[in-house]
């Protein structure tokens, strides 16, 4: 089955003046940008909404619950990195999501952040420690995931007696989407991906067997019969799922689920 | 003005407090009846814990209350994961997260909560908890010492709001950051209430430099009331008080006591056994109650505080306990000894919320004059 998941923004439109003698019964803006990408995403048939992390934007993981609670059927993905909360804090927030959206909540771990970005968010690992610190997130969080009296010794987390309670609520772990084409990074793919997100110009013949390929697809202008043919080429190698980087993204939303999509009915069994 | 919170069940709600079973929400089995999800045609209904917390997050702040107190432990879902999840269910419900500091790093802490200050309009408080310690404590990931989790909050503390006004740069024991900010649009956001728990000395200490409020369980009213003398003098300024109240209600006090006494003919079967723990508040609530007798009234320890509510229900021990004029006159009395807010509580979340709304919010009187 072929995924298509929209990038949402995470920084709002500035607001527009409107002229004094114009009746302005505007709410506050509570987030309307990212809503209604999401909704459109919901709507207009995708399969997923990317919240990205934006050191210079909204939260990922705030935004994605309010989203989840938006919809029905679309996956969210949030993009974040380890340095945020101990894995097994992430854990439990996102089982709570879980519980809260069906099992709709996907995690897009960026490893290999900007150092001086890094610096600002806490962060001041280098190198291939990156890796092997995200390596034991993924570790620790799916330990406390599946079971009780979970156990954990290692160089950058511990836990002990750990295990999330059992819940009548669906609670799957989160699909886990990373991207990079070191040696680290594809290690790291083969080991804990779902799913591994390449830029448009990567060989989809590095992804680790049994980890689905994705690739980042920016929406350009233009006939939409030459998006549907670019989207064709990568499913020609072997690409399943798109993260569809948009240049306006409630527009594109829209025009991708109404008419990109459907001029591809032949080579996308669309779930 | 004093702020009137009433608390949100994390860990599920029961049907009534004398009746136990967890099957509103919650991690529990289906048990017949349950709902959030429930069984349809013996298939799960669709829905999740959050659909009924959205009903009593609507009823809360429809009957009177500011907001609730979301707490967090093990056994619950995660206060932040709810609150971005309820913000748009409600309009005007403060968010009263729980949380740790340790858990999350203090620069992705100020994100997250600039980020639902957008999203509610600035509807966010803390309630910063630094753990009772013991085995939750490695449960959850953490090897840092009790008095040194107090020394870590005060960092965290600190460098959150150097974030949340940056750039900030931070060298510290536990954390360190260069640059750290928040994006343009989330500056200005309004920085969130803290209410800050926590009944050691080392907490103690840490309350006189951060807290807004100084969150306490209900204990005895004198008990209380020395507790609050003591955060006084460790304070340059000393924070405003507020008070976690559980608090059962009815048209007589009769009424009342038959819900109590209902519960505990169930306790045989049911009765929980309360962990152990490092918490100093949880050991002051036993010595309050040791060497009472057997008998639930023998927990009163004075009119109408009830030291058995954790016999009943996850949770502290105090309560209150009779008819809505003595509940009333008894939050008169905590409004009178200094409390500046509470967080009341009551099982079912949802309908007590209305029945405390109703009958007992509008009896108040406030300090007397």
């Amino acid at each position: 089955m072929t995924r298509f998941h929209i990038t949402v923004p995470t920084r709002a439109p500035e607001r527009v003046e409107l002229p004094e003698f114009v009746t302005d019964l505007r709410p506050p803006d509570r987030g309307t940008g990212h809503r209604l990408v999401g909704r459109a995403a919901e709507l207009a048939g995708l399969d997923g909404a990317l919240v990205p992390f934006d050191p210079g934007g909204l939260e990922s993981l705030v935004v994605a619950a309010g989203l989840l609670r938006d919809s029905r059927r679309i996956e969210v993905i949030a993009e974040f990195h380890p340095g945020i909360a101990t894995p097994v804090y992430a854990a439990k927030l996102s089982a709570s999501s879980q519980r809260y959206a069906g099992g709709r909540l996907g995690w897009r771990l960026v490893v290999d952040l900007d150092p001086a970005v890094a610096r600002a968010q806490g962060d001041f690992l280098t190198g291939a420690a990156r890796y092997a610190r995200a390596a034991e997130f993924l570790t620790v969080a799916r330990g406390v995931w599946d079971g009780s009296g979970f156990g954990f010794d290692g160089e950058y987390f511990q836990v002990l007696d750990g295990g999330l309670p059992a819940s009548r609520a669906p609670r799957p772990f989160p699909r886990v989407y990373l991207s990079g084409t070191s040696d680290e990074a594809l290690e790291l793919s083969a080991n804990h991906a779902d799913v591994h997100v390449l830029d448009p110009g990567d060989d989809p013949a590095l992804v680790p067997d049994g980890v689905a390929a994705a690739v980042r697809l920016p929406v350009r202008a233009g006939p939409d019969e030459q998006v549907a043919a670019e989207i064709r080429t990568h499913l020609d190698r072997g690409v399943t799922e798109f993260f569809l980087e948009p240049a306006a993204p409630l527009d594109d939303a829209y025009r991708i689920g109404q008419r990109v999509l459907p001029l591809l009915e032949q080579e996308v069994r669309h779930g | 003005m004093v702020d009137i919170y009433w608390r949100i069940a994390m860990e599920g709600d029961a049907p009534a407090l004398r009746l136990g079973d967890i099957t509103r929400g919650g991690f529990g089995p289906f048990l017949p009846g349950s709902l959030g999800p429930g069984l349809r045609a013996g298939a799960s209904d669709g829905y999740g814990p959050l659909d009924y917390m959205a009903e009593v997050a609507r009823s809360t702040e429809q009957a009177g209350f500011v907001g609730g107190l979301m707490p967090s432990f093990p056994q619950t879902d995660d206060p932040w994961a709810a609150a971005a999840a309820l913000a748009h269910d409600t309009s005007t419900y403060r968010f009263m997260i729980a949380f740790q500091p340790g858990f999350l790093h203090p620069v992705q802490a100020a994100r997250m909560s600039a980020t639902l200050q957008a999203a509610t309009g600035g509807r966010v408080v803390y309630n910063i908890i630094s753990g009772g310690g013991g085995p939750q404590q490695l449960w959850w990931g953490d090897r840092v010492d009790h008095d040194d989790r107090y020394a870590r909050t005060s960092e965290f503390l600190d460098v959150l709001k150097g974030v949340w006004h940056g750039p900030y740069d931070h060298e510290g024991r536990f954390y360190r950051v260069e640059g750290g900010a928040l994006p343009p649009e989330l500056r200005g956001q309004p920085f969130p209430e803290i209410y800050f728990s926590g009944s050691s000395p080392a907490a103690i200490a840490a309350a006189g430099r951060h807290a807004d409020y100084y969150l306490s369980w209900l204990e005895p009213f004198d008990a209380l009331s020395e507790k609050f003398d003591l955060v006084r003098r460790h304070s340059d300024t000393p924070p405003k008080f507020a008070v976690r109240v559980d608090v059962l209600a009815r048209e007589t006090e009769e009424q009342a006591w038959e819900e109590i006494e209902r519960g505990w003919e169930r306790l045989g079967e049911t009765e929980r056994t309360p962990e152990a723990s490092e918490s100093v508040g949880w050991r002051r609530g036993r010595e309050f109650t040791a060497g009472t007798g057997d008998s639930y009234r023998d927990l009163e320890v004075q009119p109408n505080v009830w030291g058995g509510f954790n016999r009943l229900r996850p949770g502290p021990l105090f309560g209150l306990v009779g008819d809505y004029h003595q509940v009333a006159a008894r939050l008169d009395e905590l409004i009178t000894l200094g409390v500046d807010a509470f967080i009341l509580a009551g099982v079912p979340h949802l309908e007590e919320a209305q029945r405390v709304g109703r009958n007992v919010l509008p009896l108040l009187k406030g300090k007397p004059s």
